[in-house]
């Protein structure tokens, strides 16, 4: 009955206006922070081996070769002590020959020469329970270039009519691997135990190449080529000039990773402040409606009040309906967000088939602090402009 | 609530007469629970005002009003809801209905807050005074005496200690008058309230315990 007396005056254009203005903003708000999580995996691809924030330096090679391409003690000072790098580690490369075949049930199909690189444990941040090399163990963890993988796949296995492989499927390969130096020879069973996209050489756990450059190239100067640097900022100014007066260089393609992921989270930022000031507005638009509903229906509030209805009773017709709107706001902006993502996310799967889904969870928590946030604004605005019909 | 009474009290828009000659205004009164007062009044001499003062929705008066020893200008919202639902009740002159909702709705919109009385009840005080035929029509469609009548109805369904009535037969022609008054006694006698009513003449021959000149 008091909805019957306090719906008078409720102008649907106006409300439509809100709803609209509120759903649009909503729902940019929370597709920017959709997207920008959605699509950054691709670019900072730090699908568990090295984030994003690291670089790899190398020295320049030469055309004459007679610089050293090895880092030096001093070189590694300094580089340590520059304002933009956080920690440095090094790369240490096999001192000995190394053979691997692969098959399949132990027959053996595939087989090359190639080498080892380790870096520090704490850069690899994939999955470290399988990352570890124990002394006197024939199980070596490797972990390979994902683009070895796609040579295979898509050059090999394609012209050959070879069926394809997976990343799950190549764990399970056989691969045997055969160390030789100092006169010592020692077969080892590989195991693959992850793919990176940024680092393209094979890795093995820093314990075990410390162990086995000792066992079989004692002598041989394990002076780093290449390093690896934390760094705060990738996009950082300093390091590109560093890295040009040093004669080094830098993974480029990391940078512009870099780069690319810096624009995004600002394209993204700037989108989702168009989306709150849309929802600012329209709040705005809200309450300007309901103070003008309250106005027109200040009369009747006030009776309402004279007999002895409480202000919170009067407010509450109001603030359900307000806050019944946001509600659904929030939940039209939720199914269209995935109805949006469904269609974008099939275009990003098509390009980007190992991309991986990330949880929409953010974007439900952003939506409803949201809907939380306007809703209880809302409600306290409404409680203060009864009041004040109260007050006379 | 037993007693309601105003010390020293004047509207502040008095302040500058010194022409006051009121047995109420300016004055030491006590309203008691249980009696009848009729406050007498010509027009312009703040007879509406006393109403809302006592009920609380206007301060702008000198002086103090307590109910109880209370002073009314320290009550709280709650209090003052509280009040208004289960203590005092006011019939205004000016009605203060909703001309959207029904005869009956009006009345109801009270009764549904307070849980007073029964439907029967109402429908029999519709009968009594006449307008049960209207109990479903639109309020703004009704003639003010008939209007006056509702709102006496909807002041009567909720308990109370007092009972202001601010010129509840305006509108009425005696016999008329003369039941809506009945019906008001019955209510108020039944729960040992007070009544405070106020005129500007025209009254109804009752039993007044104190008459007082505004």
């Amino acid at each position: 009955m008091i909805w019957k007396l306090l719906r008078q005056h409720i102008s649907a254009l106006q409300l439509l206006g809100f709803f609209v203005a509120n759903l649009f903003g909503m729902l940019i708000v929370l597709l920017a922070l959709q997207f920008y999580r959605d699509v950054k995996p691709i670019f900072s691809q730090d699908d568990g081996i090295i984030n994003n924030d690291y670089l790899i330096l190398s020295k320049r090679i030469s055309t004459m070769g007679l610089t050293s391409s090895s880092f030096s003690q001093r070189e590694l000072d300094d580089l340590r002590e520059q304002p933009f790098t956080k920690s440095i580690g090094t790369f240490t490369a096999s001192q000995y020959k190394v053979a691997c075949s692969m098959g399949i049930e132990g027959v053996a199909n595939f087989g090359t020469q190639m080498y080892f690189e380790s870096v520090p444990d704490r850069y690899v941040d994939t999955d470290r329970s399988q990352w570890h090399y124990e002394e006197g163990s024939d199980l070596v963890p490797i972990i390979l270039p994902r683009s070895y993988l796609a040579i295979y796949n898509f050059g090999f296995a394609q012209s050959r009519s070879l069926p394809k492989i997976s990343e799950s499927v190549i764990s399970m390969l056989d691969m045997v691997v055969v160390l030789r130096g100092n006169g010592n020879e020692r077969r080892m069973r590989g195991k693959i135990v992850g793919f990176t996209n940024r680092l393209q050489t094979i890795l093995v756990p820093e314990s075990f190449m410390t162990w086995s450059n000792r066992e079989f190239a004692p002598d041989s100067d394990t002076s780093p080529t290449r390093l690896i640097c934390e760094v705060g900022n990738p996009t950082d100014d300093r390091i590109t000039k560093y890295v040009n007066e040093h004669g080094l260089e830098i993974d480029e393609d990391k940078l512009k990773a870099g780069k690319t992921t810096y624009f995004l989270k600002v394209m993204s930022g700037i989108v989702m402040a168009i989306g709150l000031l849309i929802s600012v507005l329209s709040f705005f638009i809200l309450m300007l409606s309901i103070y003008l509903l309250v106005q027109k229906n200040t009369q009747k509030l006030q009776n309402l009040l004279l007999i002895g209805y409480s202000p919170r009773r009067v407010s509450l017709p109001y603030q359900l309906l307000t806050i019944g709107m946001n509600l659904v706001v929030l939940l039209l902006a939720i199914v269209l967000l995935w109805w949006v993502r469904s269609y974008y996310m099939e275009l990003l799967w098509a390009m980007f088939p190992s991309m991986q889904e990330s949880s929409m969870i953010p974007a439900y928590i952003l939506g409803g602090v949201l809907f939380l946030a306007v809703s209880i604004l809302n409600a306290i605005a409404i409680r203060r402009k009864v009041m004040t019909i109260w007050r006379g | 609530m037993q007693t309601i009474r105003l010390e020293n009290t004047f509207p502040e828009v008095f302040a500058n007469r010194n022409d006051l000659t009121s047995e109420v205004w300016q004055q030491d009164v006590t309203f008691e629970k249980g009696h009848l007062y009729l406050v007498e009044a010509s027009s312009g001499t703040g007879k509406s005002s006393l109403c809302s003062f006592i009920y609380g929705y206007r301060q702008d008066y000198q002086g103090m009003i307590s109910f109880d020893g209370q002073n009314i200008r320290n009550l709280k919202v709650s209090e003052w809801t509280r009040l208004r639902q289960r203590h005092l009740s006011l019939m205004w002159q000016e009605l203060r209905l909703f001309p959207e909702l029904t005869a009956m709705e009006n009345v109801l919109i009270k009764n549904r807050l307070t849980g007073f009385k029964g439907k029967k009840e109402i429908r029999r005080w519709f009968e009594e005074l006449g307008i049960a035929d209207k109990e479903q029509s639109r309020l703004g469609l009704m003639s003010f005496g008939q209007q006056q009548r509702v709102a006496m109805i909807r002041a009567l369904v909720q308990p109370f200690d007092f009972l202001l009535v601010d010129e509840p037969i305006s509108h009425l022609d005696d016999q008329n008058a003369r039941l809506m008054a009945d019906i008001m006694m019955e209510e108020a006698t039944r729960q040992g309230a007070g009544v405070i009513v106020t005129s500007i003449g025209k009254h109804v021959e009752m039993n007044y315990d104190r008459i007082l000149k505004l």
